[in-house]
């Protein structure tokens, strides 16, 4: 188990370091000179020069890349042009926004998903499980915007149950759910039917294994069989279906926050790149990638306390 | 045959075998659903010209968000643009956003989780990581990023969803491939000294590529439902094109009076990806049952 | 040879079973009209080749065949009941106190997840209204009886941390845990190693005579269970070909099939350098069976004979009630004499 950890720990800081990599370059590959791309047509020689020298774009590309690592890693993650606010504290005020609409969605998804995946499986072949399945087809094939709109259409508008808006500046926490509720429905369920469809194939497969015929050839009641005994195996995988989904719906998050005029990373990003802003462009993709490394990393744990085969090694 | 004879001792397989026959059948009503949606569709985008009553991007600004009727079946935009025409025209960009990112993902993917599976080693290791890495991002969110930087054209679009979802397509080829290495044709090619690329190109590829092209599959409607979300974003093809994305995008302001617009958007985007996923998912089941377990978990 | 016994007879009676399976091709009975019958207290060997049926016998007498297979015809009498006619509830508390199953693998037929410990639990008390304290001690009695050093230790380890052997053990005792009165074995040996076979057959043989259960051997392999069985059934594409006491089976096949079997097995009291004969051609395809006896196309006392391709040959006695063959030539093989 130390040692499962560790090497969970420092295929983490792999990736971590992969992906400012990736981030790294992204900003290099704006054609021209970044730097006049970024300030528009406005800008004057100096600011120009200053820009330059604060991304390092006149340094070699290997020192650019050393000091944007360090930099990167001492949390330094440049200036946002347009408010001149360091860029990691613009991305951490509008953290907490992106993080209770993907929590609320994600807790919506499982509490959805799982069960109708599992009961879909149990009952293969049966009109439950085509019905389940079907509804989950469209679920993951309709995309999430236009079911937000959907949604403003029905349940905003035309059954007044839920504001249009997906945010308030009310203090009032029951005002601030009753905002985020819509949102977060509209997030939960498209990635609830991606959890029941992975979920369903997870326990087929468990249910198709001999010490499933074992224990109904002992005579073990076939709630017990599938309830406790095979759910727990299926459970494995499926929390590594809920890591996959997750970075999923933190992509689909910028679409909802969008409909739902909510802010967000999602918000800050996309209104970073209509303003040229890359600093802040970069800075949102770091934290949003970051944060599915660790929330995978986290579940990579759970499942290694989870498995036996893991733990126990 | 070899089916029964060796299924009908062993357990697991038995279901398998089985479960796979039924399922044949069973599925199959997706699987050809699904595969004569995508041919419709596909012959309406190409003969767009010849079905769309009117131009795409004809203006009308004496019959602006007109209800749908008999001259406009969908009614018109704030523009006064039918609605149908853009749609019939926007199946175009679909379509070949997925066509392309198909082609960009298969022919890479396969490569790279192919060289990487047979080659092993440290080879496997150092392409396998950055494949891992670029796997980490969200997909959507890298795709948005490169669009960022690379303005938005459609071209642009293409690429970055290619490069965003190639990985996938490299992760199940590897895993695919790790499993056909050890199989007594690919040693024997070995021992009778055939090179390393014609075993890869020869055998392992082309044995290894019905889980990857389910995949494939899925990838297109993934790249369908991105491409509409870059557009409804405002990043993708740029209005005044017309694009599915691009007309939820235009009809969302209208959304209480003129929900049409949006909706029948919507809808298209919902048929052309529910089809793929279909087609997808009766391969998955048809053509080979150890698949299952590459394509399962994967896919997003 | 069911014919001429009181049911009570038998600890197992199987009637005429089928049990089909739709395919692509038509519906295919892998257990076709099949009957078999065990005495209590003894020992039958059921043999046959990989797809011969013989797993999914039991399989359907548990009433597990697997979807969408079922059973179309027969009976199965336990205990003078048909467990054909039975709800899934009735079936539920025959298996286990009533007839028990140990699998193949023991890999894959214990739940890893699990403790071993856990899962005996689960099965005693699927039965007796049993705390999981006094299960547990029940439990460790019966790793006990299968001979698992230190029980009370290993009780809470998981199936990856045990060997092989020793897996195969937990699954006996899982099985014998409700002192079941007809134990069935498929293959319970083929997944271990050659030196820890002969340790669990004895071990299936030491509880048998204990527990004064009726005991199933299922197998592919003759030699090896021969010493352990009273009698041997031969199964052959979803048929028993024929059916006999072990010792005269070995003495006088009177069936070619079985035949060719005994002599594919290797003897150390043979003639050094003698060659194992394998079984000629291939084996046979259930959705295209020849006409007449399936044996047919490898059989060595000649394919073409018109008897043989006219009707399936039934399965009848030869000679004495005890001793059932389907060969219609079997009187040849008699006159042979065997090996």
């Amino acid at each position: 188990m130390v040692k499962y950890l560790a090497q969970r720990l420092l295929l983490m800081g792999i990736t971590v370091t992969g992906m400012v990599t990736v981030v790294f370059f992204l900003l290099r590959l704006i054609p021209g000179d970044p730097a006049e791309y970024m300030l528009g047509d406005y800008a004057t020689e100096e600011s120009l020069a200053a820009l330059r020298a604060e991304l390092g774009l006149d340094l070699p590309i290997h020192e650019q890349y050393v000091r944007f690592m360090g930099r990167a890693f001492s949390g330094d993650l440049g200036t946002s042009v347009v408010t001149g606010q360091p860029a990691l504290a613009e991305v951490l005020a509008s953290l907490p926004w992106s993080a209770a609409l993907a929590l609320a969605g994600i807790v919506i998804a499982i509490v959805i998903g799982v069960p109708l995946g599992v009961i879909s499986a149990v009952r293969q072949g049966s009109w439950t499980d085509l019905g389940v399945m079907l509804v989950a087809l469209a679920g993951i094939s309709f995309p999430v915007f236009w079911v937000g709109l959907v949604a403003i259409l029905v349940f905003a508008h035309e059954l007044p149950l839920f504001p249009a808006l997906g945010a308030t500046s009310s203090e009032n926490p029951l005002t601030r759910l009753h905002h985020l509720a819509l949102p977060a429905l509209v997030l939960g369920i498209s990635v609830a039917a991606y959890i029941a469809r992975l979920t369903r194939s997870a326990m087929l497969e468990v249910l198709g294994q001999d010490y499933v015929r074992v224990a109904r050839a002992m005579g073990v009641r076939e709630n017990r069989v599938v309830y406790r005994l095979a759910l727990r195996n299926a459970l494995i995988p499926v929390l590594s279906v809920i890591g996959v989904t997750f970075a999923w719906s933190l992509g689909s998050a910028i679409l909802v926050e969008a409909v739902f005029s909510r802010p967000g990373l999602g918000s800050m990003i996309l209104k970073a790149i209509f303003a040229r802003d890359y600093q802040l462009v970069q800075a949102g993709v770091m934290v949003l990638s970051l944060a599915v490394v660790l929330i995978n990393t986290s579940l990579d744990i759970v499942y290694g306390i989870v498995d036996p085969r893991v733990r126990t090694a | 045959m070899t089916d029964v004879s060796t299924t009908a001792d062993t357990a697991a397989p038995t279901r398998r075998a089985f479960g796979g026959i039924r399922s044949r059948y069973l599925r199959h009503p997706g699987f050809m659903t699904g595969l004569i949606v995508l041919v419709l569709i596909s012959i309406v985008a190409v003969g767009a010209p010849v079905f769309a009553p009117y131009s795409p991007l004809e203006t009308d600004m004496l019959k602006t968000l007109a209800p749908p009727s008999a001259d406009h079946l969908l009614g018109t935009d704030q523009f006064g643009r039918d609605v149908l025409s853009r749609l019939i025209w926007g199946a175009r960009i679909s379509l070949q956003v997925a066509a392309m990112v198909v082609l960009i993902s298969l022919t890479f993917g396969t490569l790279i989780g192919a060289v990487a599976g047979y080659a092993g080693g440290w080879v496997e290791r150092v392409i396998m990581v950055g494949n891992d890495i670029l796997l980490a991002f969200p997909g959507f969110l890298l795709a948005l990023a490169l669009v960022a930087v690379r303005g938005s054209s459609l071209d642009s679009v293409i690429l970055a969803v290619s490069i965003a979802y190639t990985p996938r397509v490299a992760a199940v080829m590897r895993s695919v491939v790790l499993t056909i290495k050890p199989r007594p044709y690919i040693e024997a090619s070995q021992a009778i000294g055939m090179t390393a690329s014609r075993v890869l190109f020869v055998h392992v590829i082309p044995n290894a590529l019905p889980p990857v092209i389910v995949v494939a599959t899925v990838s297109a409607a993934t790249a369908i439902l991105a491409e509409a979300g870059l557009s409804y974003l405002g990043l993708g093809v740029q209005p005044p094109a017309a694009t599915w994305g691009n007309v939820i995008s235009d009809g969302q302001s209208y959304i209480i009076s003129n929900p049409w617009i949006s909706i029948s958007a919507g809808g298209c985007i919902a048929i052309v990806v529910i089809a793929l996923n279909l087609l997808g998912d009766g391969l998955r089941d048809t053509l080979d049952p150890q698949m299952r377990r590459y394509a399962g978990s994967r896919m997003l | 040879m069911p014919d001429g016994h009181k049911p009570a007879d038998y600890a197992l009676d199987v009637r005429n079973l089928r049990t089909a399976f739709p395919t692509d091709a038509g519906t295919i009975a892998v257990v076709d009209d099949v009957s078999l019958a065990i005495r209590p207290r003894e020992t039958l060997a059921v043999v046959g080749e990989s797809g011969s049926g013989k797993t999914m016998t039991f399989l359907s007498v548990l009433g597990l065949t697997p979807p969408p297979g079922k059973i179309v015809g027969g009976e199965v009498l336990f205990g003078g009941r048909d467990l054909t006619k039975l709800s899934a509830e009735e079936l539920r508390d025959i298996r286990g106190p009533g007839i028990a199953m140990v699998f193949q693998d023991p890999l894959t037929a214990l739940n890893p997840v699990f403790t071993i410990g856990a899962q005996i639990v689960e099965v005693i008390r699927a039965h007796r209204p049993v705390g999981v304290g006094e299960a547990r001690a029940q439990a460790i009695e019966l790793l006990e009886r299968v001979h698992i050093p230190d029980p009370a230790r290993l009780i809470d380890n998981y199936p990856h941390q045990l060997s092989g052997g020793m897996r195969q053990r937990t699954l006996i005792a899982m099985a014998i845990a409700l002192r079941p009165k007809l134990l069935i074995a498929d293959e319970p040996t083929t997944a271990l190693d050659v030196t820890v076979q002969a340790q669990i057959l004895e071990l299936l043989a030491e509880l048998r005579a204990e527990d004064d259960m009726g005991m199933v051997l299922i197998t592919h392999d003759l030699g090896l269970v021969a010493k352990y069985a009273d009698r041997m059934a031969v199964m052959y594409a979803g048929r028993v070909v024929e059916y006999c006491e072990i010792h005269e089976g070995f003495a006088a096949a009177r069936h070619p099939y079985t035949h060719s079997l005994l002599r594919s097995i290797p003897r150390l009291d043979g003639p050094a350098g003698e060659d194992l004969a394998a079984i000629e051609g291939q084996p046979p395809n259930l959705e295209a069976l020849p006409p007449g006896c399936a044996f047919r196309p490898r059989c060595f006392l000649g394919s073409d004979r018109a008897d043989c391709a006219a009707e399936r040959p039934a399965l009848l006695p030869t000679g004495s009630d005890a001793h059932l063959s389907a060969c219609l030539h079997w009187g040849e093989l008699a006159a042979g004499g065997g090996r």
